[in-house]
């Protein structure tokens, strides 16, 4: 029976027991919850859990060759996250993060749209809480647009399911055609969880400002479960190569000229997610295989880099350029795995980056789309001065400021490490790892051109960073604020409709004075002729109603006649 | 060599120097591109060196349209 129960779902049910636990207790019940979940990911492919609601079958629990590798790397990044969250002491982060990381991983196993609504909504709403755990004014109002937007993207997942339903009977998660409407609405709800351009706000918006362990585990999912939905959903669908180059082209420019380093590694996520997109649209099976490595590796390598911000954060509570500088003396093991992490997701040589980056700009190359090409080739240029060089040297580097600090805690330290360690192995034994992706490829990334390839697009695009640098062309950072997407509703929405709603407002309040003139006009025309000797003379009055009566009275009488006799 | 690892630090130095080793190797080897394009002598050198100054210069100068001041959106 246990086997049968869907991964993840003992972490949210689990999750209830969290807050009446001891704090060593509950990390390793955390622990045991999440392993247990993992052992159902040895039964193998198939359907294995449905239930009848209603006349409507919910399949629980499907699995298949992709969601296998989204399913081991959503549990390894879960065991990450409850290594490195071990020093808070409260519960309600703990709580929130392991039932976050159980939907996350339930969803990937929904085999039809009703299931995966549940827990794309559940993801949502049990993720809000991390970011309400930052405690500033800012992450409330952060973590209220996140929720709506997320619980939206949950509508159009619904009424896409619905009218899927309506047309074909059936409500399976499998390939759908971009042309029909609910083929649409699907896509635009994955887009929102993808952070699509211009769709991209919330994540900007919203990650930065939670806690520095609830933001390690919102980078690693919401959007990680998008990209899975794509790749089963719209493998092959052109535009989203289009989609994808402009999500890797744009946030680069907003990460650098951003000053908090974790909204820096929002945009560049953003950007990395941008690789993942287009590789699902080319479709193939070296591209798909490209698309689920990156997300896994980027999984590691985006976690790593937020865990050395949250470590940095949470010592010295800023995680502002313009504030930070000269930690590596403090901090030297953050400050080291944060380089790893960065060196990874610069894809150098012998780190995780590199190999799962060639499989995708390879697929690029073999399926000719050279334009897409060359800009993908562009942004992994541009990925090193943008947040590959620029957050571990901006944290731990530039500028000797007066800020001291600590070491992170020894649980952040032993989080980091394994994460690193993934990190090289998997950058060092690339054939295992592929082993895991959904189509079974002989790919070799390590041949001369693409080494001496990359490593020249890399040295080149580091040295024109020191050439910026060294010849103070490169600016200091400032304390601001960048507009973002989000911009349209923060600002734009509220600065045109508030005056349309003052306007509505007044035209609403002449309206209501027009008719009370109105009122009143008549009620005095028919005043005036009541008054004594006028048409309606209320004496009159009063002796014509009592004549109507009597006439009333006798029709109905008349009628009651007609009717018995 | 002295006055240049003393005048530029020593982590600009062995960027300088690995880059210089790449250089030589393609001259040793034969490098070839996914496309066509990419085989032209030190591409990859000369794409990532301007890639990154075309990156920066765009960025800077968005800097005017979309920096505010850091309290905007509290205002």
């Amino acid at each position: 029976m246990m086997n049968n129960f869907p991964p993840g779902f003992v972490m949210i049910i689990g999750a209830l027991l969290i807050p009446f636990l001891p704090h060593i207790i509950r990390q390793i019940y955390m622990l045991v919850l999440i392993l247990t979940s993992a052992y159902a990911l040895t039964l193998g492919f198939g359907i294995h859990t449905k239930i009848t609601l209603m006349d409507f079958e919910f399949i629980l629990f499907q699995s298949d060759p992709l969601t296998l590798p989204f399913a081991i790397i959503f549990h390894v990044a879960a065991v990450l996250n409850v290594m490195y969250g071990s020093h808070v002491k409260l519960w309600n982060q703990h709580m929130a993060i392991m039932s976050y990381s159980g939907a996350a991983i339930a969803a990937v196993h929904a085999g039809d749209l009703f299931t995966l609504f549940v827990w794309w909504e559940a993801t949502a709403i049990t993720s809000v809480f991390l970011i309400f755990a930052g405690k500033t004014k800012r992450s409330y109002g952060a973590a209220f647009r996140y929720l709506i937007v997320q619980i939206g993207s949950g509508m159009f997942l619904l009424a896409g399911a619905i009218l899927l339903m309506s047309e074909t009977g059936n409500a399976e998660f499998r390939n759908f055609d971009i042309n029909s409407l609910y083929g649409q609405l699907i896509f635009i709800a994955f887009g929102i969880k993808a952070a699509f351009p211009l769709l991209n706000g919330w994540l900007q918006d919203s990650y930065p400002e939670a806690s520095e362990i609830g933001t390690v585990a919102l980078s690693v999912f919401t959007t990680k479960l998008a990209i899975f939905c794509f790749a089963k959903s719209f493998a092959g669908t052109e535009i989203l190569i289009l989609i994808g180059v402009i999500m890797t082209f744009f946030p680069m420019f907003f990460s650098i000229i951003e000053n908090d380093l974790r909204r820096v590694l929002t945009y560049c996520l953003n950007s990395q997610l941008g690789f993942m997109i287009v590789a699902i649209g080319i479709g193939t099976e070296l591209a798909i295989n490209g698309a689920v490595a990156h997300a896994i590796v980027h999984i590691l390598y985006k976690g790593l880099l937020f865990m050395g911000m949250g470590a940095v954060l949470y010592r010295t509570s800023t995680c502002k350029a313009s504030e930070l500088g000269g930690l590596f003396k403090y901090m030297p093991i953050t400050a080291i795995c944060t380089i790893i992490a960065s060196v990874s997701l610069s894809a150098f040589p012998l780190f995780s980056g590199f190999v799962t980056k060639t499989l995708i700009l390879s697929a690029l190359g073999k399926e000719g789309l050279v334009f897409a090409y060359f800009m993908l080739l562009f942004s992994s240029a541009g990925v090193l001065i943008y947040s590959g060089i620029r957050v571990p040297f901006f944290a731990f580097f530039a500028n000797e400021r007066k800020i001291k600090s600590k070491e992170a805690p020894l649980n952040m330290i032993i989080a980091m490490i394994s994460a690193s360690i993934l990190c090289i192995l998997i950058g060092i034994l690339p054939s295992y790892f592929y082993n895991i992706l959904p189509h079974q490829i002989h790919y070799q990334p390590y041949d001369f051109s693409h080494i001496v390839g990359q490593i020249q697009l890399l040295g080149f695009s580091a040295l024109a960073f020191i050439c910026l640098w060294h010849f103070k062309i490169y600016p200091s950072e400032i304390n601001s604020t960048i507009l973002n997407s989000d911009w349209i509703y923060r600002k734009m929405l509220p600065g045109v409709c508030l005056p349309l709603l003052d306007l509505v407002k007044n035209l609403n309040q002449k309206f209501y004075k027009f008719l009370e003139y109105l009122f009143v006009t008549i009620k005095n025309i028919f005043a005036n002729t009541m008054i004594k000797n006028k048409v309606f003379d209320r004496e009159v009055g009063q002796d014509t109603l009592i004549v109507v009566q009597l006439f009333i009275v006798i029709l109905i009488l008349i009628f009651m006649w007609k009717i018995y006799f | 060599m002295k006055y240049l690892i003393n005048k530029i630090g020593k982590i600009n130095a062995s960027v300088l120097f690995v880059c210089i080793i790449f250089l030589i190797l393609e001259l040793i080897g034969h490098r070839h591109g996914e496309t066509s394009i990419e085989d032209i002598l030190f591409f990859p050198a000369i794409f990532g060196f301007l890639s990154c100054i075309i990156i920066f210069g765009i960025a800077i100068s968005l800097r005017s349209l979309f920096m505010k001041d850091e309290d905007y959106y509290d205002e």
